[in-house]
């Protein structure tokens, strides 16, 4: 009898349990790389989104970002993929000419135009809005003030010809490397000065401009104003570079900044900030645009769409931007918050480097060649890639190297 | 009374786990990979459309991926040092000295080292002011700073290097079981017969722990080919060190073009086989 009552109870318990579980849709959210750092503010988050939002459940999971992809693809073909997926630009080019994210427009509506100008052009394919724009940042120059004493260095540059003068001023007087520019994706850097990759079909990266421009780096490659393997140097390595003393200046993303401060404390002590400047391309350096898209196939895309509006909102991004200390919001109302430039005369230089990247916002673009436009993307980077280090590294001209990517490319683009 | 077909299903029963399991995450997908190869796959749609060998035609006018198959193929140089290598210091450490558990355990650690945290390590060795520039210039062998992993001319041979230390250990201990079943009377009768050291191990070791060189060769050489992982901790695939499998890697997740990748794929499989083929006609068993 006593057994029939507790079988009762707990079928009753149960059955609520899954009716409960039933009535509310999951909504799974993808980040990249933000646990466990910023877990105090992705909980707070979700719960206050599901107390605003009765029925609808949040879920977040953070995962490494190079596992973003090949899961939701596999999440895509399973057909349970989940609601916002945490994407950078190119993949939301990529993903959309593919046709495996959903436009958002009829989701968003008048919405979109909380975003910036600039952001919204980035996630916008075929002019329609297909991510939700989230964080940003951009490249600062933070120097060693005793380094460039040393080489008598009396102010930051204002333009790329002044930093590139700079850098062989500490490499001669100074002895040490000046800088390590992040080599691994030139086109980038094509983009900063203003200089097309395709036009009409056709690779257009072996003008006299790009040649200049690419010889530039070369002769300060061989000046020793790059450390040696500079072509291997990414986001870590710079920054062990920068916090033992081997380059004077990292030109990257203010959250460096922080490892200096935890793991070189005698370093940063020394650390000044400047902005990097722009060139012809009037581009903000490194400006690298973060945002949620929805997968083709998720289970409720007005659902998801609510939640995307939600994390990207004024109000959060600014909540974000004070959790991560380092990165800045994408829409307009919230870059205007006081707090960005509240630090522009603080002590602290990580505040400051927070104020002199806030100011350069305005000029943040994340470039791409257009998708569909390259049908064989990852070899033909490689071949560019290939040659623009045997230009710099000094093993070919670099007008012969330019020519034969550009040659390779014409092949390929003819097809 | 059980009849020997009975016998056999008994037989069968038992694989049946295995069977499945290989099955399902083995056998499919090889099979489905090699469907994918003649076909445009489509994730969205996740459509698979004949396209009249189109990826094996663009494959055999592709500048990258034949010197990716080039550096694939020249990996294989590691196999006949490593296999000598493994057998010698199985050799050396099948005896029983003191310590000599200190040794075996020393040559595997390699083995079990995450990939990744190897590569770390490795990429501090090979720096252009790392240990081994370090090292060298200390003897007085070089006088200039050398970029071990950034000159295409030898930076492939430094991977295989690495792919040497980490794998060592592994044939060192399937030689060391293949030597420990080897009678002692053999080895007794021939140093009796007045047979040196050298002899014993070209007359006797060698003949003996064929099969394990086989198994050994068989499965380094299939381990070259497939070079990746070694390639992504050291050099992504700068400096001529990009790998057929590194194009399958690149074609599948950064082009999401997996017929290709699947042809690629396939392609490496053929010289697989055919160098298997080859080593089971030089080591193998004759009837």
């Amino acid at each position: 009898m006593k057994l029939k009552k507790m079988l009762t109870v707990g079928a009753a318990v149960f059955g609520f349990a899954a009716l409960q579980a039933h009535a509310d849709t999951e909504l799974e959210f993808w980040t990249m790389n933000l646990a466990p750092k910023f877990n105090n503010y992705f909980e707070g988050a979700v719960a206050k989104f599901n107390a605003a939002n009765p029925g609808l459940k949040a879920k977040w999971v953070d995962m490494n970002w190079d596992q973003i992809q090949p899961k939701l693809i596999a999440s895509i073909a399973a057909g349970s993929p989940p609601a916002l997926v945490n994407f950078n630009v190119p993949w939301v080019h990529e993903f959309a000419a593919q046709g495996n994210i959903v436009a958002l427009d009829e989701y968003v509506g008048a919405a979109k135009n909380v975003y910036s100008v600039g952001a919204l052009k980035d996630v916008t394919v075929n002019g329609k809005m297909y991510a939700f724009p989230w964080y940003n940042s951009v490249s600062i120059i933070a120097y060693n003030k005793d380094i460039f004493a040393k080489a008598g260095v009396k102010a930051a540059p204002k333009n790329f010809d002044e930093l590139v003068a700079i850098a062989k001023q500490v490499k001669a007087k100074a002895g040490v490397a000046a800088f390590a520019p992040k080599l691994d994706n030139f086109e980038g850097w094509f983009y900063y000065a203003g200089l097309p990759m395709v036009q009409n079909g056709k690779a257009v990266f072996n003008s006299p401009k790009h040649v200049a421009f690419v010889q530039k780096f070369a002769d300060l490659y061989k000046a020793g104003v790059f450390p040696k393997d500079v072509f291997k140097m990414a986001f870590e390595q710079e920054i062990a570079a920068y916090n033992s003393g081997r380059i004077a200046m990292m030109t990257t993303a203010p959250q460096a900044l922080k490892r200096t401060e935890t793991d070189a404390k005698a370093i940063y002590d020394k650390t000044e900030v400047a902005a990097f400047p722009t060139d012809a391309g009037q581009r903000a350096f490194g400006a690298w645009l973060m945002d949620f898209v929805v997968p083709k196939g998720t289970k409720s895309p007005a659902d998801a769409a609510k939640l995307g509006l939600f994390l990207t909102s004024d109000e959060q991004q600014v909540a974000f931007s004070k959790a991560t200390e380092s990165t800045f919001p994408s829409t307009k109302k919230a870059n205007l918050d006081p707090y960005f430039q509240a630090g522009a005369k603080s002590a602290d230089v990580v505040e400051r480097a927070r104020a002199v990247a806030a100011k350069s916002m305005d000029n943040a673009r994340t470039l791409t060649i257009p998708p569909g436009v390259l049908p064989d993307g990852a070899s033909m980077n490689k071949k560019l890639q290939d040659e623009i280090q045997n230009a710099i590294e000094g093993r070919k001209p670099v007008k012969a190297a330019l020519d034969e990517a550009a040659a390779a490319w014409n092949e390929k683009l003819a097809k | 009374m059980k009849n020997s077909s009975s016998y056999t299903a008994i037989a069968y029963l038992f694989l049946a786990p295995a069977l499945i399991l290989m099955g399902l995450f083995t056998f499919w997908p090889v099979g489905y990979n090699a469907y994918l190869a003649f076909n445009d796959y489509s994730i969205a749609e996740a459509t698979a459309t004949w396209n009249n060998f189109a990826h094996f035609k663009y494959l055999y006018g592709e500048e990258l991926f034949h010197s990716a198959l080039k550096n694939s193929l020249l990996f294989l140089l590691v196999v006949p040092v490593i296999q000598v290598s493994a057998l010698l210091v199985a050799k050396l450490v099948n005896n029983k000295l003191p310590a000599m558990t200190f040794f075996r355990a020393a040559y595997y650690i390699p083995v079990i080292t995450a990939i990744s945290i190897a590569g770390v390590v490795w990429l501090n060795v090979y720096k252009y002011d790392g240990i081994l520039t370090w090292f060298l210039q200390s003897l007085g062998l070089i006088d200039e700073q050398v970029n071990w992993l950034g000159e295409p001319k030898i930076a492939i041979y430094m991977v295989m290097i690495f792919t040497f230390w980490k794998g060592i250990g592994y044939y060192m201990v399937l030689y060391l079981a293949g030597l420990q079943s080897i009678p002692t009377e053999v080895e007794e009768a021939a140093i009796l017969d007045g047979a040196n050291a050298w002899q014993r191990f070209w007359k006797i070791t060698v003949p003996m722990v064929k099969p394990t060189i086989l198994l050994c060769t068989l499965l380094s050489t299939i381990a070259a080919l497939k070079a990746f992982q070694e390639v992504v901790v050291l050099t992504r695939g700068q400096a001529d060190t990009y790998t057929a499998l590194y194009y399958v890697y690149a074609q599948a997740f950064t082009n999401f073009n997996f017929g290709r990748a699947a042809a690629a794929g396939l392609v490496v499989t053929f010289f697989c086989v055919l160098l298997a083929v080859l080593q089971f006609r030089f080591f193998g068993e004759k009837k």
